[in-house]
C-alpha cells in the first residue's frame, strides 16, 4: 500500500506539471501562471492530505476520496487541450472533481456517508457531472467556442448530432442545476448536520462549514459565468483567490479534523498520568475530560451481580444506543471490565475510545474494584438491617415462649405445691409443710426472675403498644423520678425496639453507675429521624467503648443508618443520644 | 359465689378451681379460650369470671377483649384479669371508669391464696382489686410538681392499697394499724392530695387512682 501511495504521490506531482502546462499552452490570455499554479497547488492539497489521510487511517475511506478528487482536479485541466481525443476524454471526466469532493465533505469524519438524503445527492451529484458534459459532447459541432473554455473551440470526438445552440444551452442547464440546485441542496444538508450534531460533535464538525462556504463561493462563480462570458476583473479575481484559499484549505480541515483522533493521544497521554492521581470516584471526569464530552458515564461491571454499577455503587442500565449516546464496552481477556456511555460522535473515533480505555484499563479495575466494594458494603448494610430484624424476631419469640411456656408452667407447678401443702395441713410433719412452703417461695422468686428476663428480651407491651408505652412503662418502673418525653404514633419495628433498648441500657447505667438523683428521657421525630435521648445528673465519666451494653447498642443504631453518641464529661452527667433513620 | 374461669394452661387451669373449691366457691364453669368463656357466661350468670389475658388463638389480649366484652353485655358479672405481666397503661385502660367488681392481678398472686381468695371475694363484692406492681408503677410516674413527696411513707402505703382496692379494714389488718389511725392518715391522704372526701370505698378507688392516672 505504501507503494501505491508514493506511486501515486509520484503521478500526482507529474500530471501536476503537466496540468500546469496544459493551461499556459491553452488558456492563453484566460490565465497567468500563478493562477495555473493555484489551480494545481489547490489539486495537490487534495492530494496531499489524502494521501496522508490514507496512510494514517488506512481503514477510513476518505483518504482515497481526497486523494481521486485531487487527482480528478488535475485531470480536469487537461481539457483545455486541443487534441480532440485529450479534450473529450477530460471534458466528460473533469467535472466529476467536485462530485468526489462534495462526496469527501460528506463522507466526513468516518468515511461513510450517513444519511439518506446524502447519499441520495452523492448519486445524482455523480450522475450529473459525468452525464451533462457527455450530453454537451454528442451536440458540439467545434463551430464556436464553450462558455469560458478556451479562446478557441475544441473538438469533441463523440459528436453525432451537430448543435450548437442545444451545446450551449445545456452547458447553462448543467451550470443551473449543479450550482444552483445541487449545491444549494448540498450547503442545506451540511448546515442541518451540523445544526442537529451533539455539542462535542459539533467542534468536530467544524470542518464543514468551510466546506459550505467553498462550495457557496464556486456557485457564484459559477452562477455569474453563466450571465456574463467574461465578468469584471476585479470580481474575476476576488472570487477567484477565495475560492482558491477555500479549496486549498478544506482538504487540509477535513483530514486534520479526522485526525484529531490521533493527535487527541497527547490527552490519552495526560490521562495516563492523571489516573495514578485520580481517585475511583474521578474516573468518569477524567475521561470525561480526556474525551471531550461532558454526558460521559462510566459503568464497572460486577462479575457476581452480572450487572453494571457507577462509581458508588449504584445499578447503572446501559442506555439503548439512539443516535445520542453510545456505548463501548471494555474488555480484558475476555472478561468485561466496564462500558462507557458516551457522545454517539466517538463511534467515528475508535482509536481515541480504544486507548483512552486501555490506558484506563489499570485505574478501572481499581475503580471497578472499589464500585464492587460499595456494592458489597451496601449489601453488608442491608444484610445487617436484616440481623437486627431477625434478631428482634427471635427475642419476640423467646419472650412469647417464656411466658407461655416456663413461666406459666413454673406458676401451675407452685400452685400444686400450695395446694398440696394446704391439702395437708396441721396434720402434716410441720418439717414437710415448711418445705412446701420454701419450694413455692422459690419458685414465686423464679417467676418474678423469668418475668424480668423476658421483660429484658423483648418486653410484650413494646410489640403491642408501642415504644411510648413500652418508654412510659420502663421509667416508671425506674428506681429514680425519670421524666418522659415521647410522641405517640408507630414506627417500624425495628426502629422502636432500637430506641427502646438504648433508653433501656442507659437507663440501667443511669442507675447503676451515675449516681444521679433523677434523669430524662425523651423520643421525638426529627426530618424522618428519631432522636432518643437520655440524659441524667449523675457522676458522668461514662464510655460507649469501654464494654458496656452501650457499644453493642451502637452497633445496632449503625445498622439501622443512625449514630449514638455518648457524652459524659466527669461531674457533668451523662447524655447520650441516638439517631435512628425512620423515614415511614 | 360461683365463678367462672377461662384459662388455657389446663394445669394452673385446674389448680385455679382446687384451689376456689376447697375454699367453698362453686366453680361453675373452666373454660380455655374466649369463645367457651363467652357461652359459659352466657348459660351460667356467675358472679365472678377470673380471665387469662392471654389466650388462644393469638396469645395477645383475647382476655382483655372478653374481659371488656363481659362488662358491657353483663354489668353485674364482677371481672378478674389475670396476667404474667401487668401493665399500668393495660390496667387503666381496663379499669376506664368503672372500677366496682373488677380486679386485675399478675398470676402468681394466686400463690398467696389467702391474698388471692380475698381478692376474688373483694371483686365479687362489687370491689376493686388491682395489682400491688400496677400501684407501683402509677407511683413511679414522673409529676412536677410531684404532690406523692408530701406524703409521709405511711401515708404512701396507705394509698398504695386503697389504689389496690383495700376498704379502712383491710387496711388495718395489712398494716397492722387501729381504725382510728388508718382514719386519720386518709383523711391526711386526702387533704395533701387536694381529694374531696370520698363516702365509700369504690368511689375512693376511683378518686385515687384518677390521681395516680395523671402525669
Amino acid at each position: 500500500m505504501r507503494a501505491l501511495r508514493l506511486a501515486l504521490a509520484a503521478a500526482g506531482a507529474g500530471l501536476g506539471v503537466l496540468a500546469y502546462q496544459v493551461q499556459i499552452d491553452n488558456l492563453g490570455s484566460l490565465t497567468s501562471p500563478t493562477r495555473a499554479l493555484a489551480i494545481v497547488a489547490v489539486a495537490w492539497a487534495f492530494l496531499g492530505a489524502g494521501l496522508i489521510a490514507w496512510a494514517r487511517r488506512p481503514e477510513n475511506r476518505l483518504g482515497p476520496l481526497l486523494t481521486a478528487a485531487g487527482f480528478a482536479l488535475l485531470a480536469r485541466q487537461l481539457r483545455y487541450s486541443h487534441d480532440p481525443i485529450v479534450f473529450t476524454v477530460f471534458f466528460a471526466l473533469g467535472e466529476l472533481s467536485y462530485a468526489l469532493a462534495a462526496h469527501s465533505v460528506l463522507a466526513y469524519p468516518s468515511g461513510h456517508v450517513r444519511g439518506r438524503a446524502e447519499w441520495l445527492l452523492v448519486r445524482v451529484g455523480y450522475a450529473s457531472m459525468l452525464l451533462f458534459p457527455l450530453a454537451i459532447l454528442l451536440v458540439y459541432d467545434g463551430s464556436e467556442r464553450l462558455r469560458y473554455m478556451d479562446l478557441r473551440p475544441h473538438e469533441s470526438v463523440l459528436v453525432v448530432w451537430e448543435d450548437m445552440g442545444l451545446a450551449l444551452a445545456l452547458q447553462k442547464a448543467f451550470v443551473f442545476f449543479v450550482w444552483g440546485v445541487l449545491a444549494i441542496l448540498f450547503i442545506a444538508l451540511v448546515l442541518r448536520r451540523l445544526a442537529r450534531a451533539t455539542p462535542r460533535a459539533r467542534r468536530m464538525l467544524a470542518p464543514l462549514l468551510l466546506a459550505a462556504v467553498v462550495f457557496a463561493l464556486r456557485a457564484v462563480y459559477e452562477g455569474i459565468f453563466i450571465v456574463v462570458d467574461r465578468p469584471a476583473a476585479i470580481v474575476d479575481d476576488v472570487l477567484f483567490w477565495w475560492q482558491i484559499a477555500g479549496f486549498i484549505a478544506l482538504p487540509i480541515a477535513l483530514v486534520a479534523g479526522m485526525l484529531r483522533a490521533r493527535l487527541a493521544r497527547a490527552n490519552v497521554g495526560e490521562l495516563v498520568l492523571e489516573l495514578e492521581r485520580t481517585p475511583p470516584e474521578g474516573m468518569r471526569d477524567a475521561l470525561a475530560r480526556a474525551l471531550g464530552d461532558p454526558g460521559l458515564e462510566v459503568g464497572f461491571w460486577l462479575p457476581e451481580r452480572r450487572e453494571y454499577v457507577d462509581g458508588r455503587g449504584r445499578l447503572l442500565v446501559l442506555p439503548s444506543e439512539d443516535g445520542e449516546r453510545a456505548v463501548t464496552r471494555l474488555d480484558h481477556a475476555g472478561e468485561p471490565i466496564a462500558a462507557i456511555v458516551h457522545d454517539a460522535s466517538l463511534v467515528d473515533e475508535p482509536e481515541l475510545l480504544q486507548a483512552s480505555g486501555a490506558a484506563a484499563r489499570l485505574a478501572l479495575e481499581n475503580a471497578r474494584l472499589h464500585a464492587d466494594m460499595l456494592a458489597q458494603l451496601a449489601e453488608v448494610q442491608e444484610s445487617r438491617v436484616r440481623i437486627v430484624q431477625a434478631a428482634d424476631e427471635e427475642r419476640r419469640r423467646i419472650e412469647r415462649d417464656l411466658h407461655d411456656g416456663a413461666q406459666q408452667r413454673l406458676v401451675a407447678l407452685a400452685l400444686q405445691l400450695r395446694s398440696g401443702q394446704r391439702q395437708l395441713g396441721e396434720v402434716a410433719d410441720p418439717e414437710v409443710s415448711r418445705l412446701l412452703a420454701e419450694a413455692v417461695d422459690e419458685l414465686q422468686v423464679a417467676v418474678e426472675e423469668l418475668r424480668e428476663l423476658a421483660r429484658g428480651v423483648h418486653p410484650a407491651i413494646l410489640t403491642e403498644d408501642g415504644l411510648a408505652a413500652a418508654l412510659e412503662s420502663l421509667t416508671s418502673r425506674a428506681p429514680i423520678p425519670v421524666a418522659l418525653d415521647v410522641s405517640e404514633g408507630r414506627l417500624p419495628a425495628q426502629v422502636e425496639a432500637t430506641a427502646y433498648f438504648v433508653a433501656c441500657e442507659a437507663l440501667a447505667n443511669v442507675v447503676k453507675h451515675a449516681n444521679a438523683s433523677r434523669a430524662t428521657v425523651s423520643a421525638r421525630r426529627e426530618d424522618g429521624v428519631l432522636v432518643i435521648e437520655v440524659e441524667d445528673d449523675g457522676v458522668g465519666g461514662a464510655h460507649a467503648e469501654n464494654g458496656s451494653g452501650l457499644r453493642g447498642l451502637a452497633d445496632r443504631v449503625e445498622a439501622l443508618g443512625g449514630r449514638l453518641v455518648v457524652e459524659s464529661p466527669t461531674g457533668g452527667g451523662t447524655h447520650v443520644v441516638g439517631e435512628i433513620p425512620c423515614a415511614s | 359465689m360461683r365463678v367462672v374461669i377461662a384459662e388455657d394452661s389446663v394445669l394452673l387451669r385446674e389448680g385455679l378451681a382446687r384451689l376456689l373449691a376447697e375454699a367453698g366457691v362453686e366453680v361453675a364453669a373452666q373454660v380455655g379460650d374466649a369463645d367457651a368463656l363467652h357461652h359459659a357466661v352466657h348459660r351460667e350468670r356467675p358472679d365472678v369470671v377470673v380471665v387469662d389475658v392471654r389466650m388462644p388463638p393469638t396469645q395477645t389480649d383475647e382476655g382483655a377483649r372478653a374481659a371488656r366484652e363481659i362488662r358491657a353485655q353483663h354489668p353485674e358479672v364482677a371481672i378478674l384479669v389475670l396476667s404474667q405481666v401487668v401493665e399500668a397503661k393495660h390496667a387503666l385502660e381496663l379499669f376506664s371508669e368503672r372500677p366496682e367488681g373488677f380486679g386485675y392481678l399478675l398470676k402468681d398472686r394466686v400463690l398467696e391464696v389467702d391474698d388471692f381468695l380475698e381478692s376474688v371475694r373483694r371483686v365479687g363484692n362489687g370491689g376493686t382489686a388491682m395489682d400491688p406492681e400496677v400501684v407501683a408503677q402509677l407511683f413511679g410516674r414522673r409529676r412536677a410538681p410531684d404532690p406523692l413527696e408530701e406524703l409521709t411513707p405511711r401515708e404512701r402505703d396507705v394509698l398504695g392499697l386503697m389504689a389496690e382496692g383495700f376498704s379502712n379494714a383491710g387496711i388495718c389488718k395489712k398494716l397492722f394499724l387501729s381504725p382510728k389511725t388508718v382514719e386519720t392518715h386518709v383523711h391526711s391522704i386526702f387533704g395533701k392530695l387536694g381529694l374531696p372526701p370520698a363516702p365509700d370505698d369504690h368511689r375512693r378507688v376511683l378518686a385515687v387512682l384518677a390521681f395516680l392516672r395523671q402525669s
